[in-house]
C-alpha cells in the first residue's frame, strides 16, 4: 500500500492554517465552521419557537436588531425564511460539516493508519466549496427582492417564480448545489482512502465501526447528492432561464409545461438517503463508543456492519413514503409502505447489538458515553414513531403536521447531534490536546436530553391534534387555537434546551484554550488514532503501524489487570 | 478579574432570564386560553373511515410504547447495575456464537411480525375498504365536488340540480363547502398556482392539491355540523390563513339548501365572467 503517501509540512501561515491540505487541519476547519452554523441555525429555531408561542409579539433581545423594519416582530415572509434556512443550515451547514466533514476527516486517516487522505487537495477544495455554499446561503437571506421562503424541501411551483419572485430562492438553490458538490468531493475521497490506505494487517472486519459508518455515508453521498444537484440546476434554469421543468402548462400560458411532482421524486430520491447520510456516521461512532466505554467488545460486529449495509441499500428504495398524500398510485404507495417497514428490521438489529454491548459491561459514564446512550434513547423514540408515518392510513392524517416535525427531528437532527456531541467529547483531547470538563459535559447531557424529549414529544401530541407545520400562527384558525397551549410547552422546553447549549459552548471554548493538557490515550482504547502522540504530528504516524487485533478487544480474560489492547499489539495466545 | 466575577454571575443571570421568560409564557398562555378549551388530540372523528385512523393510531401507540419501554429498561439496567467500580470486569463476549445469531434472528422476526406485519395488514384493509375505496362518481348517491386551490383560498364547484359540471346552475363558493350527511363526497382537486393540501382533520383525510394535474379523495361525513378545512402544504406567506369551513347538513336540510343555491347561481350566471368559469372534465 502507499504507506509513504506524504506531503511536506508547510511553513507559511496561510498554507499551514488556512489553505491547508492536512486532513487534521481541515477537520478542525469543518468543526469550527459547523459549530458556527449550528449556533446560527439554533438561534433561528429559538426565533421560530418564540413566534409560535407568542404570535406577533416582538422578539426579545435580538428583535430590534434583526427585524427593525417591523419593530422586532417577525412577519410571515420572514418566518417562512427562518424555518427554510433553519432546516437548510442545520442539515447542510451544521450537522454535515461536523459529523462527516470534521469527524470523517479526523477519523478516517487516523483510525485506518494513514498519513492523510488519498486526495489532500480535493479535501481542501471540498472544505472551501462548502464555505462558498455557506456564504451564498447567508447572502440569500439579505437580497432586496426577498429571501427564500419555500421550505428546505423547496417544492415547486412555490420555489419557482410562480411562488417566489426574489433572487433569494435562486441563491438558496445555488447554495444547496455547491454544498452538494462539496459532499461529493468528500465522498469520493473517503471511499478511495478507506479502500486504498488501510494500514497493513487491517482487513475490512478490523476497521472501527466509525469507519464503516463513514464509508456507507460516503457511498450514499456520491450516489445521491448528484440527484439533488441536478434538481437544483433544473430549478435554477426554471427560475432564471424560463424553462418549465417543474411548471405545468396550465398555470403558465404559452409554455410547453413540466411537472412539479417530478421535483418531489428527485428531491426525495436524495432526501431519504440524506437522513441516513446524517445518521450512519453517528451510528458508526456510537457503535464504537458504547464498546469503548462499556469496556466490552462490540456485540455482533459483523451483524452490525451487515445491518448498516442493509439500511444503506434500503434507504434508496423507500423515498416514496414522503409522498403518500401527493397522489401516488395505490400500488406504488403500498410498495413503499412495505419497504419502509422492512427498514425497521436492520434498525432493530442495531439497537439489539448496542444494548447487548453495554449489558454486563463495566460502564465508564463519561460525557461521550452518556451522549452515545442518548443516541439509543432519542433514536428509539424517533425511529419507532416512524411506524405511524410509514403506515399510509395513519400518515394521511399525520402528514405535514407537527408529528412529522417531531419524528424527523428526533431521528435525523437529535440523534445525529447527540452522535456529534459524543464524538466531540471523545475526540476533543486528541484534536485539541486538552481535556474537556467532564462535569460540565454531564450537566450539558442532562440539561439537553430532558428538555429535548419534552420538545419533540409535545410535537407528537400537537401533530396528533392536527396542527399543520410551517404555520406562522396557529391561534388564528379555530381548529388550532385549542392546541396553542402545546406550543407554549414546546417553546418553554426549547428555550431551556437552547440555553443548555451555552454550557457546551462555554465548555468547548474554555477547554480549547484553558483545559487540562490531554495525555496520549485518556480513554484507554486500542484504535490506531489513540496510538499517536498528542498533539498528533504532521505525518500522523512516524512509521505506518501494523494491525494485529480488532478494534474492540476489551476485557480479554488473558490480559490480566489491563482491560484493553492496542490494535498494533498481538492478543495473548 | 475578581471584580468582573462578582458583578456577573452567569448561573444567576440564566436563572433570572429563564424565570422571567417562563412567566411571560404562562401569561400569554393565560390570555389565549380565556376563550378556548385546551385540547390534547384531534376532535372526534366525523367520517365513516375516521375511526379506522383512530383505532390504528392507538394500536401503533400501544406497540411502540411497549417496544420503547423495553429499550429504556435495557438502557437503564446497565446504567445502574453495570457502572464501572474498582475490581469490576466486563464480560468478554463478541456475540458471535450460534446462540447469539439465533437470538438476533428470532428478535428480528418477532419485531417484523408484531410491529410491521400486523400494522401493515390492518392498514391495507383500511385502505381497501376506506381511504382508497373511492365511490363511483356516476352513482346517484355520490356527491361530487371540484376543488380549485389558489393562494390563499379554496374555490368549490358543485354540480347543482342538473348533476353536470360546467353548467350555469353550478354552485360556486369560496372557502365554504356544503355537503350532505351520510353520502360519499367525491372530490377532485387542482391548483391555480402552487401546491396546496386539502386537510379535513375531523374527517381524518388530506390530499395534495397540485397544479397541472387532478388529484382525488373522498369521505363520508357521519355527523352533521360545521368543520374546519386547513391547508397542509406550505403555499406562501399566508399559508396559515388559508382555511375554510365545511358544513355538513342532514339530507332534507341539504336538499333545500342545494335547490336554493343552485337557482341563485343560475340567476346570477354571467357568461362573460370567464374568471368564474373554471371547471374541468370530471376525471373517472
Amino acid at each position: 500500500m502507499s504507506g509513504d503517501h506524504i506531503h511536506a509540512e508547510p511553513t507559511s501561515f496561510w498554507k499551514k492554517h488556512v489553505f491547508s491540505v492536512d486532513h487534521k487541519v481541515i477537520a478542525k476547519q469543518f468543526m469550527w465552521f459547523g459549530l458556527l452554523w449550528l449556533l446560527i441555525g439554533g438561534l433561528m429555531a429559538m426565533m421560530i419557537r418564540w413566534q409560535l408561542a407568542n404570535p406577533g409579539m416582538p422578539v426579545p433581545l435580538l428583535g430590534n436588531l434583526l427585524f427593525s423594519r417591523t419593530d422586532g416582530v417577525i412577519d410571515p415572509a420572514t418566518y417562512n425564511m427562518l424555518f427554510t434556512m433553519h432546516g437548510t443550515i442545520m442539515i447542510f451547514l451544521g450537522l454535515t460539516p461536523i459529523l462527516i466533514g470534521a469527524f470523517g476527516n479526523w477519523c478516517i486517516p487516523l483510525m485506518i493508519g494513514a498519513r492523510d487522505m488519498i486526495f489532500p487537495l480535493l479535501n481542501m477544495l471540498s472544505f472551501w466549496t462548502v464555505v462558498l455554499g455557506g456564504l451564498v446561503g447567508l447572502y440569500s437571506m439579505f437580497v432586496p427582492l426577498g429571501a427564500t421562503e419555500a421550505g428546505w424541501t423547496g417544492y415547486p411551483t412555490l420555489s419557482t417564480t410562480v411562488g417566489t419572485q426574489g433572487s433569494g430562492e435562486t441563491l438558496w438553490a445555488l447554495a444547496v448545489f455547491l454544498i452538494g458538490l462539496s459532499s461529493i468531493m468528500g465522498g469520493i475521497n473517503y471511499i478511495t482512502t478507506i479502500i486504498r490506505l488501510r494500514a497493513p494487517g487491517m482487513g475490512w472486519m478490523d476497521m472501527p465501526l466509525t469507519i464503516w459508518g463513514m464509508l456507507f455515508t460516503a457511498v450514499l453521498n456520491v450516489l445521491f447528492l448528484p440527484v439533488i444537484g441536478s434538481a437544483m440546476l433544473l430549478l435554477i434554469m426554471d427560475r432564471v432561464f424560463g424553462t418549465t421543468f417543474f411548471v405545468p402548462a396550465s398555470i403558465m400560458s404559452g409554455a410547453s409545461g413540466g411537472d412539479p411532482i417530478l421535483y418531489q421524486h428527485l428531491f426525495w430520491i436524495f432526501g431519504h438517503p440524506e437522513v441516513y447520510i446524517l445518521i450512519l456516521p453517528a451510528w458508526g461512532l456510537v457503535s464504537d463508543l458504547l464498546s469503548f466505554f462499556a469496556r466490552k467488545p462490540a456485540f455482533g460486529y459483523k451483524v452490525t456492519v451487515g445491518a448498516m449495509f442493509a439500511v444503506t441499500l434500503l434507504s434508496a428504495v423507500v423515498y416514496g413514503h414522503h409522498m403518500f398524500t401527493t397522489g401516488l398510485s395505490a400500488m406504488l404507495g403500498e410498495s413503499f409502505m412495505l419497504l419502509t417497514m422492512i427498514i425497521s428490521v436492520p434498525g432493530e438489529i442495531l439497537f439489539f447489538n448496542w444494548l447487548h454491548t453495554i449489558w454486563r459491561g463495566s460502564l465508564r459514564l463519561t460525557s461521550a458515553m452518556l451522549f452515545s446512550m442518548g443516541v439509543i434513547f432519542v433514536f428509539g423514540l424517533g425511529g419507532l414513531t416512524g411506524l405511524y408515518l410509514a403506515t399510509i392510513s395513519t400518515d394521511i392524517f399525520l402528514h405535514d403536521t407537527y408529528f412529522v416535525v417531531g419524528h424527523f427531528h428526533l431521528t435525523m437532527a437529535a440523534s445525529s447531534l447527540f452522535g456529534a456531541f459524543a464524538a466531540i467529547y471523545f475526540f476533543f483531547p486528541k484534536m485539541f490536546g486538552r481535556m474537556m470538563s467532564e462535569r460540565l459535559g454531564k450537566i450539558h447531557f442532562w440539561t439537553t436530553i430532558i428538555p429535548l424529549t419534552v420538545v419533540f414529544c409535545t410535537m407528537f401530541i400537537s401533530g396528533y391534534g392536527g396542527m399543520p407545520r410551517r404555520y406562522y400562527d396557529h391561534t388564528s384558525a379555530s381548529y388550532l387555537a385549542p392546541l396553542q397551549h402545546l406550543n407554549v410547552i414546546t417553546t418553554t422546553a426549547a428555550f431551556i434546551l437552547g440555553a443548555a447549549q451555552l454550557i457546551f459552548a462555554w465548555n468547548f471554548v474554555r477547554s480549547r484554550w484553558w483545559g487540562a493538557k490531554a495525555p496520549d490515550n485518556p480513554w484507554e482504547v486500542g484504535t490506531l488514532d489513540w496510538t499517536t502522540p498528542t498533539p498528533v504530528p504532521h505525518y500522523n504516524f512516524k512509521e505506518i503501524p501494523v494491525v494485529h487485533t480488532g478494534p474492540h478487544e476489551f476485557s480479554h480474560p488473558k490480559l490480566g489487570d489491563r482491560d484493553w489492547i492496542s490494535q498494533t499489539d498481538k492478543l495473548p495466545a | 478579574m475578581n471584580a468582573l466575577r462578582l458583578s456577573f454571575n452567569p448561573a444567576k443571570t440564566l436563572t433570572r432570564v429563564l424565570a422571567s421568560s417562563f412567566a411571560l409564557f404562562l401569561f400569554s398562555a393565560g390570555v389565549s386560553a380565556q376563550d378556548v378549551v385546551n385540547r390534547w388530540g384531534p376532535t372526534p372523528s366525523a367520517s365513516s373511515y375516521g375511526d379506522d385512523f383512530d383505532d390504528l393510531f392507538w394500536l401503533i401507540t400501544a406497540l411502540v410504547s411497549v417496544s420503547f419501554a423495553l429499550v429504556v429498561i435495557l438502557l437503564v439496567v446497565p446504567l445502574i447495575r453495570d457502572r464501572a467500580r474498582p475490581g469490576k470486569k466486563a464480560s468478554y463476549d463478541h456475540g458471535t456464537s450460534l446462540h447469539d445469531k439465533r437470538f438476533t434472528a428470532c428478535v428480528s422476526i418477532i419485531v417484523f411480525v408484531v410491529l410491521d406485519a400486523w400494522v401493515l395488514v390492518i392498514a391495507m384493509e383500511d385502505l381497501q375498504t376506506g381511504f382508497w375505496n373511492y365511490p363511483n362518481p356516476d352513482n346517484a348517491a355520490t356527491y361530487k365536488v371540484e376543488v380549485l386551490g389558489q393562494q390563499w383560498a379554496w374555490n368549490f364547484r358543485a354540480t347543482g340540480l342538473d348533476g353536470e359540471f360546467g353548467t350555469p346552475d353550478d354552485i360556486l363558493t369560496t372557502n365554504t363547502l356544503t355537503v350532505p350527511k351520510d353520502r360519499p363526497i367525491s372530490m377532485n382537486f387542482t391548483s391555480k398556482d402552487v401546491i396546496h393540501s386539502f386537510f379535513l382533520p375531523d374527517m381524518r383525510t388530506k390530499r395534495d392539491v397540485n397544479p397541472g394535474s387532478v388529484n382525488i379523495a373522498w369521505f363520508e361525513p357521519v355527523i352533521a355540523g360545521d368543520f374546519d378545512i386547513l391547508c397542509a402544504e406550505l403555499c406562501g406567506f399566508a399559508h396559515y390563513q388559508m382555511y375554510g369551513k365545511l358544513h355538513v347538513l342532514e339530507q332534507d336540510v341539504f336538499d333545500t339548501w342545494e335547490k336554493e343555491a343552485s337557482l341563485m347561481a343560475q340567476a346570477a350566471y354571467d357568461k362573460n365572467d370567464t374568471e368564474a368559469h373554471w371547471a374541468w372534465e370530471w376525471q373517472e
